[in-house]
């Protein structure tokens, strides 16, 4: 009996368990039983089962959903400045922004280990000023903005990120003469203008680096995939109007029957460098594939090709050739055959060009327009078609057939299935992203929002799940599983070695040099210390505030009326924000970030006394003022 | 009179070695919680706690201060407590006391450690009680939230504002517990074992 006792209290224990434990419980992850309501909810409380990073296009930012919900969980400011959160307010962010106030962000690219997505960080170009960033998945902050990348002209093909994230890369677009800033007439573009693809090393530190540089024809660079398994080593690049044409692109680029894929040995390029093999322009290395042979080749494609996207297990390279019904698929072995035994067709500007027929392995005849392809875990591949406005699902391999299609609304670009262009996708979704939503959502006028779609892809037949609309303008998008990120909430006040940080309310005070003020803040529920500062006019005052909070979510703002500065300090974090006091009178300041019961009254005054007015080269906050704050962190 | 200077019988003397394997450690490790309390609130429902050790108290003391500023509530800091300094050396010098007990065998040493042992746990409890008290009741006058006085619980659950307190004894606190109650065990166990003799004694009379 006591037996039968125990094995119950068990059972109705992992029940309690398996309803209560916080984690325990993630939706959509089940079979593919249920209606589609049923998959995508998320109960209140409850979180996502992945992470979706979805590129800001024009605005310049990366936006985070969860996936399967669709809910929009943040935007993660990038190349455009935020005001909220002072992105670009800053002088930290703003040093980063470099000037720029507008990026293009197009392609998001995950951290890679071992060909999987690693959650470290996350990569993401800013094409028209080639530009790459680097999001700090720890806590979902931009942290380096490399660029402009010298010679490059509009960085679209970037940044995939090889297989251990050794380097991220960048090509132009729209190719110009080197180094950027030369004069040519446009007439002379085959002679002047250049096309580049850039090698961009990563550190173990995520750090970014120029490793090389190749000079092409003035082919138009437009997608990227890193090799991997036995493409390893291997960097694939479409272009476009290898027409070479500079007006009318829309009519003279589409006129070849082939274009090409190009094939860039990392490795050996990376060695070329390092024995002196290149040239010095624009302040990067730039080598030659007419006097530096082995470092490229060139597959032709039919029809200006986009999307170039390798298998997961790195045997097949699928190119979609935009103007054709097709996919071509080439053999990484068949490539490495022909590379070995130097079988090429001719040459293009100094690098061999390999012949279409041996190196393909198959032609799937996907639909109309097909841009990107992605893939699941049962060997299928789904291809998106603008014109067709739908996702064809295909065999990778024999018999190379496509048992399945789904509208999607309307005239999808890319699409992202999970962990989709990894060495082992997950196979549950794949989202759509669309240019044009029409009239899928309540009208807001002219300008629409962009359109997407999840898509249940664990059953034989793809099932339309939810309808979302996102800002302008997602291009491509990358899904993760949520258990591979960790992410921190505080900043370790310990951990704290900014130069300006002040960690005590003694030490909280106003220093003055010349015209130069700097105000080492303290921030607390709910108060700054000091709270009032004296300066006179035509000072520049910079405000380095510490947040000495180590609670999750109590972030503290600091704006200053009649001005564009504001920004926000998490708990544990020192900013500095700069401000010229140009008139006399009195500014107030308060925190703008909703913070606790008192939040209303944590305020303070900037007093700007008329200029000419002497003050203390050090002043300090009011002595109880700081007995109060300092009590409050006694603990320490 | 003699009762006091005889030896303890073997299983009563291992019993105040046990005491005394308890009390030696806790000025070198002083591991256990004395003391939890658990505070909730609807912005804080995985809780905030509060831990009291032999030597310290640990837990979410920032945020505890933080909140506890606007009500006037004078901020917690382990350096305000004299009794950390004290109360490792004492526990341990009562395990010595047992342990001397138990090596002499003498049955006035023991009874006279416990019986100090009893005043001193008194005396702490109460000044527990005494502090708990204080915070509640020396509230800054200047605070922006005024609150009527208050004690937070000793033991056991209040709802106090917007906060759910739950107040428990820790794990050092029931092994101390343990150690005090084998007094009244050992008394036990001889009034026991001597009403036994005493019954064969009888017995072999008759």
């Amino acid at each position: 009996m006591k037996r039968w006792i125990s094995i119950a209290a068990a059972a109705i224990a992992v029940v309690w368990l398996g309803a209560h434990v916080p984690g325990c419980t993630t939706a959509g992850t089940g079979g593919a039983a249920g209606s589609a309501a049923q998959k995508v909810y998320v109960k209140p409380g409850e979180h996502d089962a992945y992470y979706a990073f979805l590129s800001g296009g024009h605005s310049g930012q990366v936006f985070v959903y969860g996936m399967p919900s669709c809910r929009h969980i943040t935007t993660i400011p990038v190349f455009t400045p935020e005001p909220a959160v002072g992105y670009g307010v800053d002088e930290e962010s703003k040093a980063m922004l470099g000037g720029f106030s507008w990026g293009d962000a197009h392609h998001p690219g995950l951290s890679e280990t071992d060909g999987d997505y690693d959650g470290r960080w996350l990569f993401i170009n800013d094409m028209p000023n080639a530009r790459i960033a680097r999001i700090d998945l720890g806590d979902f902050k931009t942290r380096q903005i490399f660029g402009p990348i010298p010679n490059l002209s509009a960085a679209h093909a970037c940044p995939f990120p090889t297989p251990n994230t050794e380097y991220v890369f960048a090509a132009s677009r729209f190719s110009v003469p080197i180094p950027v800033g030369s004069y040519s007439r446009i007439e002379d573009y085959q002679k002047n203008f250049k096309g580049v693809i850039a090698g961009v090393k990563v550190s173990k530190e995520g750090v970014m680096s120029l490793g090389f540089e190749i000079v092409t024809p003035p082919f138009d660079w437009d997608l990227s995939d890193a090799g991997k398994g036995p493409s390893m080593g291997w960097q694939f690049f479409t272009c476009y109007n290898s027409e070479q044409a500079y007006d009318s692109l829309e009519v003279k680029a589409s006129q070849a029957e082939m274009d090409y894929v190009a094939a860039v040995n990392w490795q050996e390029a990376q060695q070329a460098v390092d024995e002196g093999k290149a040239k010095q322009i624009g302040g990067a290395p730039v080598l030659d594939p007419a006097t530096v042979p082995g470092i490229i080749y060139l597959i032709p494609v039919p029809k200006s090709p986009h999307g170039v996207d390798v298998n997961p297990s790195g045997e097949y390279i699928c190119v979609s050739g935009k103007l054709q019904a097709e996919v071509s698929v080439f053999s990484t072995k068949k490539m490495l055959d022909a590379i070995a035994a130097k079988k090429f067709e001719g040459e293009k500007g100094g690098i061999p060009v390999l012949s279409y027929q041996d190196v393909l392995e198959a032609k799937v005849p996907v639909g109309l327009g097909p841009l990107h392809t992605q893939f699941d875990d049962k060997g299928y591949a789904y291809t998106s078609l603008f014109l067709d406005s739908q996702i064809a699902k295909w065999k990778v391999g024999a018999p190379w057939d496509v048992p399945d299609k789904i509208d999607v609304y309307y005239s999808i670009g890319h699409l992202m299935a999970s962990e989709g262009d990894t060495r082992h996708p997950t196979g549950d979704y794949v989202v759509a992203l669309d240019k044009l939503s029409k009239d899928r959502y309540l009208s807001v006028g002219p300008t629409h929002p962009e359109a997407a779609q999840l898509i249940d892809i664990r059953g034989p037949k793809m099932e339309l799940l939810y309808d979302f609309p996102t800002y302008l303008e997602p291009h491509y998008a990358q899904m993760i599983k949520a258990e591979k990120l960790k992410p921190f909430t505080v900043y370790p006040l310990e951990k704290n070695e900014k130069p300006y940080a002040v960690k005590k309310a003694e030490d909280a005070r106003v220093e003055r040099k010349g015209r130069r003020v700097d105000a080492y803040m303290v921030v607390v529920r709910s108060h700054f210390t000091p709270d009032i500062i004296r300066v006179s006019q035509g000072d520049t005052v910079y405000f380095h505030i510490t947040n000495v909070e180590q609670d999750d979510d109590i972030a503290h703002g600091f704006g200053i009326l009649w001005s564009s500065k504001n920004m926000q300090i998490e708990p544990g974090e020192t900013k500095t924000m700069r401000w010229v006091a140009e008139k006399a009178g009195v500014t107030p300041f308060y925190c703008s970030n909703f913070c606790s019961a008192l939040h209303q009254e944590m305020q303070g005054y900037l007093e700007v006394a008329p200029a000419g007015t002497k003050h203390a080269a050090v002043e300090r906050p009011d002595a109880r003022r700081v007995a109060e704050v300092a009590a409050l962190m006694r603990h320490q | 009179m003699h009762y006091l200077f005889d030896r303890f019988r073997p299983t009563e003397r291992k019993l105040i070695g046990v005491a005394a394997l308890v009390l030696l450690p806790v000025l070198f490790i002083p591991v256990l919680p004395i003391w939890q309390m658990k505070m909730w609130a609807p912005q804080y429902r995985e809780g905030l706690t509060l831990t009291i050790y032999a030597n310290d108290i640990k837990g979410d003391l920032q945020n505890i201060n933080l909140l506890n500023h606007y009500v006037g509530m004078k901020a917690i800091a382990a350096s305000d407590f004299h009794e950390f300094k004290y109360l490792p050396l004492a526990l341990t010098l009562f395990g010595l006391m047992a342990l001397v007990g138990a090596l002499v065998n003498r049955r006035w040493i023991g009874i006279l450690g416990w019986e100090v042992f009893t005043g001193f746990a008194i005396y702490m409890f109460s000044d527990y009680a005494r502090w708990l008290w204080e915070y509640g009741h020396n509230l800054d006058p200047r605070a922006a939230i005024r609150l009527p006085l208050f004690t937070p619980p000793l033991i056991g659950f209040k709802q106090m504002a917007n906060f759910k307190v739950l107040s428990l004894p820790g794990a050092g606190s029931i092994l101390l517990a343990v150690v005090w109650l084998l007094g009244p065990v050992i008394l036990f166990l001889e009034w026991r074992a001597d009403r036994r003799s005493a019954r064969t004694a009888v017995k072999g009379r008759v």
